[in-house]
């Protein structure tokens, strides 16, 4: 199980959303991605689009306005 | 992964959780309206750019009003007597209260040139073109098309084809 780190801090919308598609397209099923956000927009479409594509997702706040996503291919 | 089920507070549910597009659609219309209920004045945001433009000019001794168009628009300027001026001023404080309210302020670092090259780009085209179309997406679209103006149909027609190819540009060569 591979584990992929994004940084996506300082990026705005919709960078972090193409950036997370272009990397888990390369990955394999199972292997975990996580995105490092600070741009709150992230925060809705990244989960959004990875929920919809069937992947597992968790985001979790690590500081004030900092966020991970953290999202398990699942297919 | 499991999912938690956590209950939340009232303030997560007001201010922390994003509000859905329905709620945002709702409160935007009805202070929508309320705006122009109260001023008789419908909500525009680039209305004002160019005697804001006329201002920075005239610091380096350049007389705006000179210019066809601008009718004196910068020496009769009163930022307390200009709506616009005061509902950009409100956008940018709601903005702030509402990170703020989230406690999710944070001072965001500045990731690559090609960022800033992109931002300021982005900002003169988005500019130059509000004012060429004679108001942006609230003015123009948001404004507008409810107080069935022709001029914000095309606008919409003509944003979507620039989002398009501004996606394109961004993909291309700022990612």
């Amino acid at each position: 199980m591979a584990e992929k780190e994004l940084d996506c801090l300082g990026e705005a919308c919709p960078v972090p959303l193409i950036k997370a598609q272009n990397a888990l397209g390369t990955m394999a099923i199972g292997d975990v991605l996580i995105v490092h956000i600070d741009h709150s927009c992230a925060m809705k479409n990244v989960p959004d689009w990875a929920r919809e594509a069937g992947h597992n997702v968790e985001l979790e706040e690590i500081d004030d306005g900092e966020w991970d996503i953290i999202i398990e291919k699942a297919k | 992964m499991e999912e938690k089920e956590k209950k939340q507070s009232l303030w997560e549910f007001y201010f922390k959780r994003e509000w859905s597009y329905t709620t945002g659609a709702v409160l935007l219309s009805i202070l929508a309206v309320s705006l122009v209920l109260v001023t008789g004045q419908a909500w525009g945001v680039t209305g004002v750019f160019h005697v804001w433009g006329g201002k920075v000019l005239s610091w380096f001794g350049i007389n705006a009003d000179a210019f066809p168009g601008f009718n004196g628009a910068v020496g009769k300027y009163i930022f307390a007597n200009s709506q616009v001026s005061l509902t950009n001023l409100g956008i940018v404080l709601g903005a702030l209260l509402s990170v703020l309210l989230a406690a999710s302020f944070k001072y965001k670092k500045i990731k690559s040139r090609k960022q800033v090259v992109a931002a300021i780009l982005g900002g003169l085209l988005m500019g130059i073109g509000a004012r060429i179309a004679g108001g942006c997406n609230i003015g123009n679209f948001f404004s507008g098309i409810p107080a069935f103006s022709l001029a914000g149909w095309i606008f919409m027609v003509f944003i979507f084809l620039g989002a398009f190819i501004g996606s394109k540009m961004l993909k291309k060569w700022f990612m």
